[in-house]
């Protein structure tokens, strides 16, 4: 039972995060000093996601393999030059399948 | 900078289903990368001491993958409730920011509309949404039916690969990497959004204060780098202009 509350409990509080500023917002645009700072909104929590995947670990600084890096720098590099998002896992995929393959030999 | 936010160009007549499948092919990177992580959540969750029905729940009850690995990670760990839940909301916590930044292009819609199209507002929905909105040729149906399309294939993939691994148990091998898929997505994203110096010095700062604030407490790195980011960012837009 207690496992229901705990999972309910987390629900409903990401769904007040979720839902707050459609309801503060209501029928009023933007304050426009919230617009350059939303630019970065983005960027910003896009590379703390990836810094967080490859070079963290439960809570402590862990880099991650080599494959790993080198597909994901292979992915960037490439979104870089054709400007397609598609494009990272096309080239990064192979990039991490060739290395570890390298690697086991 | 202008933001325009119910003017579109008369000559702009696109069917809504198009907008759908133009939002639903806009979000495919990304949800090609939340599939490995579905995947991976619903393996753990099958080996956790959740039932079925509760693992089945938590992925529509949550929506939101990281707070989900944590909620189940944490009741397996017999961590304390009142902890469990916090730290999860601290994760999610950057939800906020994608709620204050989707939120003003349906601030014309109803209440009931508005409470609706807050349920899937996530990291890839905001990643697609927003730009594509930022160019301003769509009027207020148009951006329902274009982030319905979105939200519509990035949840249902998730859900899915999720009910997959919680029924089936399944665990992929390691050498397939679909572990990278996601970090590759990101990746991709990263190239996209990171075209100026300024971006580019609010992205390295994140990632730099993720790293080095890796044990911060209730999970906070993920949260506390993204607000880095954006200071910095904008602290250099303010001194440059």
């Amino acid at each position: 039972m207690i496992v229901w509350i705990v999972i309910g409990a987390v629900g409903v509080g990401t769904y007040v995060l979720r839902v707050c500023m459609f309801l503060v917002v209501g029928r009023r645009s933007l304050p426009t000093w919230t617009v350059v700072p939303m630019g970065f909104v983005a960027p910003a929590a896009v590379a703390a996601l990836v810094g967080s995947m490859l070079l963290t670990q439960h809570g402590s600084i862990d880099v991650a393999a080599m494959p790993e890096l080198a597909a994901v720098t292979m992915g960037f590099a490439t979104v870089r030059r054709t400007g397609n998002v598609m494009h990272a896992i096309a080239t990064g995929l192979p990039t991490f399948w060739l290395l570890s393959a390298m690697a086991a030999f | 900078m202008t933001v325009t936010l119910d003017r579109a160009p008369a000559a702009a007549v696109v069917a809504p289903w198009r907008l759908v499948r133009e939002g639903a092919r806009d979000i495919t990177p990304m949800v090609i990368g939340v599939i490995p992580f579905g995947l991976a959540i619903g393996a753990t969750v099958a080996t956790s001491s959740l039932s079925t029905a509760q693992g089945l729940a938590s992925a529509p009850l949550i929506m939101a993958g990281a707070a989900q690995l944590s909620t189940v990670q944490m009741v397996d760990a017999g961590v304390a409730p009142v902890m469990i839940v916090v730290a999860a909301l601290m994760i999610n916590a950057r939800i906020l920011l994608y709620s204050a930044s989707l939120a003003p292009w349906f601030s014309g819609e109803s209440i009931g509309r508005r409470l609706l199209l807050a349920v899937p507002v996530i990291d890839q929905m905001h990643f697609t949404c927003v730009p594509r909105f930022e160019r301003g040729d769509l009027d207020a149906g148009q951006r329902r039916a274009y982030y319905a399309g979105a939200a519509g294939w990035l949840v249902s993939a998730w859900f899915a690969s999720q009910a997959l691994a919680i029924t089936i148990g399944a665990t992929v091998p390691e050498s397939v990497g679909l572990h990278v898929a996601a970090p590759l997505a990101l990746a991709g994203l990263l190239a996209k959004s990171t075209t100026s110096n300024n971006t580019a010095t609010a992205a390295a700062v994140a990632m730099l204060v993720v790293t080095v604030g890796a044990g911060l407490p209730f999970h906070s790195a993920v949260l506390v780098a993204t607000l880095a980011g954006i200071t910095g960012g904008t602290l250099l837009a303010r001194s440059r202009s």
